[in-house]
């Protein structure tokens, strides 16, 4: 029971220090007060609009020390309650907006790691199985590539070539499409996003199934007559992929993180690319409500995991 | 305005500003936006789009430049995306026609009391809104009053009007607009924002779910279907359309910000129209046999202003002085592209307006060193008690909008210059918001911006007037001459074109010579549309005049079919 506790009061307490620091420097930042008024937030001198500058800062809570604020927020915030944009009319509510854009963010993490998951496999399988050989130097130099390369610009080379050369896939995202057509439209985005991912994989399952290689049932195996791959794929695969789920699972989370730059260059409005302009338009409430949702997303998957591993190794616990 | 074949290639940034709202509401065409961009002068002969029988269908995938935060034309922020979205679901009181007068649209007819003080519009009858509201006096009473009242569009609209009783119901169909001025011009001030009429029951509603902004109600071409806000906004053929036959099935409107990407978009297949005023944008537009292109220059202008309000620059000398610094011509070299053409003035040559005599001085450093040395050896303070001078040299800000590579690349240029001829220049960059409001609470010396173009000049005057100075300005300079104003009121009521063109020539020149603008370029607008799209040019008043068919990059849609 300790250990349980103390992982959720480690969790929370992450939680609030992400939401805390969040907070206090998007408010030290900027001034929301535009963002509402636009330029009648400056006209002080006038009385008509003073008024409005006194009214919109009540209505935000502009008024209250940052403290207040905070734990006004917070409170809202674990009701589910997570405010109005700072715009003219503050809609639509920040809840509103992320119920709109999360599905779309969640189909293209789904897809990218999906394709992670199916290309890293055969590549690693590949590689182990030619460990050393020229064809694995090559691959571990494209690993390298795929890893080092930012996905800004993976995601430019990927549109121009696919998109703007060979036209495979068209270049505009339309959320009014139907699904199986915005599927097609996401499919670059999630490729870019997926190809890193696939190259940390591979990297991984590659170094266990050498080792699942050397084992003697292995050797038993290939003594038996059965061919190469069919040892590999049948025999040596599952023993290697303990390391592998679990990185899968850990790397949901980094992926968040890598759609906020492709959703952008992909123009998908998913809750990437909202928080990029968020932060540009300086709309604390919507950049608050989603680092918090990424920041309890990474929670929930590290808190997972653990339970996990004690699930499968009790000694965790200790 | 010229109609050309063209073609394809690249873009680079260019970042815009908008206050066009503002403009609307007095009936302006321009937009008050920020300068870095350099556009292209209309060189190639005219040519026309191929005639050919209408057909219904098909949806046109329209780029838009920007996305705007609401569809709402009594209190959203109008700019150019939202003008074209606009033009798609509301219809206006008047309409430009293609010679530049105006038409009646919405209205049957505006008639003005002898005075010119007093308009009497009159609706036609049996128009319905999308929700089945009928278009009335109240109507149209309930629009006005919501953009009087709004904060933002207000600031526009309330400078020309009583505080009581503006507009005046007469009957169901006729209704009385009172103002302060005499202005034979009025009509075009209906032919914009303030124009637009949408449904007062959906008015009510968004003021109690301001969601519904997003969702505008009016009485055009197409009905609002769907929006999802950076993606895609749509609307659908309007069945009962008041106006005649609508051919397009549906509006698709995609704001894609860059303009390289919207070109590809376009070359590529998935837009079938986008609008641009990148000048690198223009050359592949003209090339490419399969694009269809208006290309107009007789818009905006893209200037330097400069704050006559605040010291240094209050005084003209240190005006005079830094529009001799500014180095025009290789501006217009770096910027232009080769495609914009030189501004002298409100107006392009071929303009009724223009003024031959009048040319924008620049380009000449040793006079604005004497002009400087004569200022700095008075030692004068600015507000704040900071000395205006240091070193001989006048202290002075540039403000631009950031970060950009081209207001960067526009920043060195001018640093290097203006140092030169005797001004210690520090440079401010900021976010676009922040740029605006430094703008419009004269919390700057010099900016870059780009403005005026309005088709009927006169219309313009909400930018040059004495009244529009204030807490938040319009008059952006902050610069009050009585003779001006007298000017600008006396263009409002000139009874022909010949009668007002001496009158703007004799503004142009007080403009001139009152050094708060230095013109830099014509800004062009190119609307394109791919060979599949037809008919945007031959859009009809319910009369049968024709209407000027792209207006400061929008155009109409009740024509536009697709092949």
């Amino acid at each position: 029971m300790k250990f349980w506790m103390q992982r959720v009061a480690m969790a929370i307490l992450l939680l609030l220090s992400v939401s805390a620091l969040t907070f206090g420097a998007m408010n030290v930042l900027g001034d929301p007060l535009f963002n509402i008024l636009g330029p009648l937030a400056g006209d002080v001198n006038n009385p008509k609009s003073a008024a409005l500058i006194e009214e919109v800062k009540a209505k935000y809570d502009l008024d209250k020390p940052l403290p207040v604020r905070y734990v006004k927020w917070l409170g809202d915030f674990a009701t589910g309650d997570m405010g109005v944009q700072f715009s003219t009319d503050g809609q639509p509510p920040v809840s509103g907006l992320i119920k709109e854009r999360v599905p779309r963010t969640i189909t293209l993490l789904i897809m990218a790691q999906l394709l992670a998951v199916m290309i890293s496999i055969p590549w690693a399988a590949i590689t182990a199985a030619r460990a050393g050989k020229r064809s694995d130097k090559i691959s571990t130099m494209n690993s390298f590539f795929l890893l080092a390369m930012p996905n800004f610009a993976l995601a430019i080379l990927l549109k121009y070539i696919f998109s703007l050369k060979l036209g495979w896939f068209p270049l505009t995202y339309k959320a009014i499409d139907p699904l199986f057509q915005q599927l097609r439209q996401m499919f670059l985005a999630a490729v870019t996003i997926a190809l890193p991912a696939a190259a940390v994989y591979q990297r991984l399952l590659r170094t266990d199934l050498i080792t699942t290689l050397q084992q003697d049932f292995i050797l038993m195996a290939r003594a038996k007559g059965l061919s190469r791959s069919r040892v590999i794929f049948r025999h040596a695969i599952r023993p290697s992929m303990f390391s592998f789920i679990t990185v899968v699972g850990l790397n949901t989370g980094g992926l968040i993180g890598g759609s906020i730059v492709v959703e952008t260059v992909f123009r998908i409005p998913g809750i990437g690319s909202s928080l990029v302009e968020s932060v540009l338009r300086e709309d604390f409430p919507v950049v608050l409500a989603i680092v918090m949702l990424i920041a309890l997303t990474f929670v929930i998957i590290n808190v997972l995991v653990d339970i996990l591993y004690s699930i499968i190794d009790p000694r965790v616990r200790r | 305005m010229q109609i050309t074949k063209s073609r394809r290639y690249r873009a680079a940034i260019a970042v815009g500003l908008t206050f066009a709202f503002l403009a609307a509401s007095c009936g302006s065409d321009s937009e008050g936006t920020e300068a870095p961009t350099t556009e292209a002068p209309t060189s190639e002969a005219p040519t026309t789009e191929a005639p050919g029988t209408p057909v219904a269908g098909g949806t046109l995938r329209y780029g838009v430049e920007a996305e705007t935060d609401g569809l709402n034309p009594t209190s959203s922020a109008f700019a150019v995306s939202a003008y074209v979205m606009g033009n798609a679901v509301f219809d206006t009181l008047t309409a430009l026609a293609a010679d530049g007068t105006w038409v009646p649209n919405l209205a049957a007819s505006l008639t003005p009391s002898e005075d010119l003080k007093d308009w009497t519009l009159v609706l036609r009858p049996d128009i319905l809104f999308h929700d089945g509201t009928p278009l009335n006096s109240a109507a149209v009473k309930a629009n006005f009053d919501a953009a009087y009242a709004a904060p933002l569009v207000g600031l526009a609209v309330r400078p020309f009007y009583p505080a009581e009783n503006a507009v005046e119901i007469v009957d169901d169909l006729t209704l009385i607009y009172h103002l302060l001025d005499a202005n034979l011009q009025f009509p075009h001030a209906l032919r914009s924002q303030l124009g637009y009429v949408a449904s007062p029951t959906w008015l009510a509603a968004a003021i109690a779910d301001p969601t519904l902004n997003q969702a505008p109600v009016g009485t055009g071409p197409f009905k609002f279907d769907s929006r999802t806000q950076d993606s895609v906004t749509r609307f659908v053929r309007n069945d009962a359309y008041w106006g005649g036959d609508v051919w397009l099935d549906a509006i698709e409107f995609i704001p894609v910000v860059d303009p390289a990407t919207r070109l590809e978009l376009l070359q590529n297949g998935e837009l079938d129209a986008m609008h641009t005023t990148e000048t690198e944008s223009l050359a592949p537009l003209r090339e490419d046999e399969s694009i269809f292109n208006i290309i107009d220059d007789n818009g905006e202008e893209s200037f330097v202003m400069i704050n006559s309000a605040k010291a240094p620059f209050d005084d003209i000398r240190v005006r005079k002085a830094i529009t001799l610094a500014t180095p025009r011509m290789e501006y217009n070299t770096l910027f232009g592209n080769g495609e914009a053409r030189l501004a002298d003035q409100r107006f392009t040559p071929e303009s009724p307006y223009y003024d031959e005599t009048i040319k924008q001085e620049a380009d000449d450093p040793e006079a604005a060193l004497a002009l400087v040395a004569e200022y700095c050896a008075e030692g004068l303070l600015t507000a704040e008690g900071t000395p205006t001078c240091t070193d001989g040299k006048v202290n002075m800000e540039w403000q631009y909008t950031g970060p950009s590579v081209v207001g960067q690349r526009i920043t060195d240029l001018f640093n290097a210059s203006w140092g030169a001829a005797g001004f210690n220049v520090t440079n401010d960059e900021l976010a676009q918001d922040d740029h605006i409001q430094q703008a419009a609470l004269g919390q700057y010396n010099v900016i870059g911006w780009r403005q005026f173009g309005a088709y009927q000049p006169a219309t313009d005057a909400v930018w040059l007037l004495c009244r529009t100075i204030g807490g938040i300005s319009l008059n952006w300079p902050r610069y009050c001459d009585e003779t001006r104003d007298s000017l600008l009121l006396e263009a409002q009521v000139a009874p022909t074109q010949a009668d007002e063109a001496p009158i703007q020539k004799q503004i142009s020149q007080n403009i001139h010579d009152a050094y708060t603008y230095i013109f830099l370029q014509h800004t062009v607008w190119a609307n394109s549309f791919t060979s599949a799209v037809h008919g945007t040019c031959d859009v009809k008043s319910p009369e049968g005049v024709a209407l000027a068919c792209a207006i400061n990059g929008t155009t109409a849609f009740t024509s536009t079919w697709m092949s």
